[in-house]
């Protein structure tokens, strides 16, 4: 059975998802990747988020660039992608997007701030007919790696990692 | 009367938008057969965005690659510096039409190399590779477009091996090749695409005439022993586990040095590959 998700997400709908759920994610969503999630990162730390008009509690991140193509999930493994899971799950991220297998210590992190990664197939035309708006929040100077926020209805996506369990286990 | 560069940059777009029907089926024998239910659903959402794709004429994956140009030329045709020319433009359409992810790099040498000078914000800007030519037994000129994705690039591996006068050697190094190049690669399931020839220039040629002429439901043994045992690994699509982490493999052997060695070139292309679509011009 497919779980209907939509965000923010409460602590309680994370707390209930497990490895292997399939699920709907209706709603509003983050892009970054790469080159933007580092600099997510230094706003909240500066507690700026609010001058762009982030709000980060019970958010999705989908690791993606936005262009005129349209968006598909990068490997969420690169360095500078992995190695956000943990600050901005603590600033309240309750789902990272991508795909790719992710590190031991990431599953566990993420177990630990009660957050989960979901993997999406990189099916840019579907995902193109499931997206409403798409709006630049911050750094359009990176042009297709913005960070931008998406309207979504129904982006079909697996629990990858949740409660310490990683599907690649 | 259509001009060249308009059937360049329809079959641009085709080649980015569009599963052959052979492609189609590959991924519904492989659903049907199939029996872990993560694997069925990646390949399930594949086909579904290739329907989708087709339909809006709109890019399969949002990394739409790079234009790879493969030109068959019959033994009375002549192609002349302005056909090319005209290629070209209708590429750079064609690109504008799809439209492609805009990703040409800008500036010198230095600064291509290290991206510094930023991107071109025109999906036409993209060059495409150099054209490949062919001289083929029919009277046509026949442009064939493909599509090659990163990650695949990320991934292949073009190589010597040294066959010990042994098939079996050749086609086991190129299976260990491949298991960790699957599994690395992500977008899977993979259509493995191998070249065997005297030069990493010629086994590559050889790679690329293979996902020209690549049939899912043509495979020789040597190919279907490559896809079988690659698919023994159980990685699966998305790496999420299942027997079909491998749809097929598309392999062609050249003329071969008089040594021990095979220069292989292989490609794990990603599960909408080989994008590919070719046009009478």
């Amino acid at each position: 059975m497919i779980k209907q998700l939509t965000t923010p997400f409460s602590e309680e709908t994370i707390a209930n998802l497990n490895v292997g759920d399939v699920v709907n994610i209706s709603g509003y969503i983050y892009t970054g990747r790469d080159a933007v999630l580092p600099k997510i990162i230094r706003l909240a730390e500066e507690n700026r988020l609010d001058d762009y008009g982030i709000n980060l509690q019970g958010a999705v991140i989908f690791h993606t660039a936005v262009s005129p193509a349209g968006v598909g999930p990068t490997s969420s493994n690169k360095v500078e992608i992995e190695s956000s899971f943990e600050p901005l799950s603590r600033y309240g991220v309750k789902m990272h997007l991508g795909k790719g297998a992710i590190s031991k210590e990431t599953v566990k992190v993420l177990a630990e701030q009660n957050a989960v990664f979901a993997i999406i197939p990189p099916v840019t035309a579907l995902l193109g007919s499931h997206t409403v708006e798409q709006t630049i929040i911050a750094f359009p100077e990176l042009g297709m790696e913005a960070f931008n926020q998406l309207r979504v209805v129904n982006y079909q996506a697996i629990i990858a990692a949740a409660k310490g369990v990683s599907i690649y286990d | 009367m259509i001009s060249i560069q308009d059937k360049v940059a329809a079959c641009l777009v085709r080649a980015g938008s569009t599963f052959r029907e052979d492609q189609k089926e590959a991924y519904r024998r492989a659903i049907a057969d199939e029996g872990n239910e993560h694997a069925c659903w990646v390949m399930r959402q594949v086909l579904d965005n290739a329907l989708v794709a087709e339909e809006r004429r709109s890019p399969l994956c949002d990394d739409t690659g790079i234009p790879h140009l493969f030109l068959e030329v019959g033994k009375n045709r002549i192609v002349t510096g302005e056909l090319l020319e005209q290629i070209k433009e209708g590429v750079a359409m064609g690109l504008r039409q799809l439209p492609g992810r805009p990703m040409a790099i800008k500036g010198d040498d230095d600064a291509r190399i290290d991206q510094s000078g930023g991107l071109n914000e025109d999906s036409g800007a993209l060059a495409p590779s150099p054209i490949l030519i062919k001289a083929v037994d029919e009277e046509v000129i026949r442009l064939t477009i493909l599509m090659l994705g990163g990650g695949p690039a990320i991934r292949g591996i073009t190589q010597r091996v040294f066959h010990k006068h042994s098939v079996d050697v050749v086609v086991d190094e190129i299976v260990s090749r491949a298991i960790p190049a699957v599994s690395q690669l992500g977008c899977s399931p993979c259509t493995l695409a191998v070249g065997i020839g005297r030069s990493q220039f010629e086994a590559t040629s050889l790679m690329m005439e293979a996902m020209v002429y690549g049939d899912f439901n043509k495979q020789t043994a040597f190919e279907k022993r490559i896809t079988e045992k690659v698919n023994e690994s159980n990685t699966g699509p998305l790496g999420l586990g299942g027997k079909h982490s491998v749809l097929a493999t598309f392999a062609k052997v050249g003329p071969q040095r008089a040594s021990g060695v095979r220069i292989v070139a292989l490609r794990p292309c990603c599960c909408f590959e080989p994008r590919r679509a070719s046009v009478e011009l």
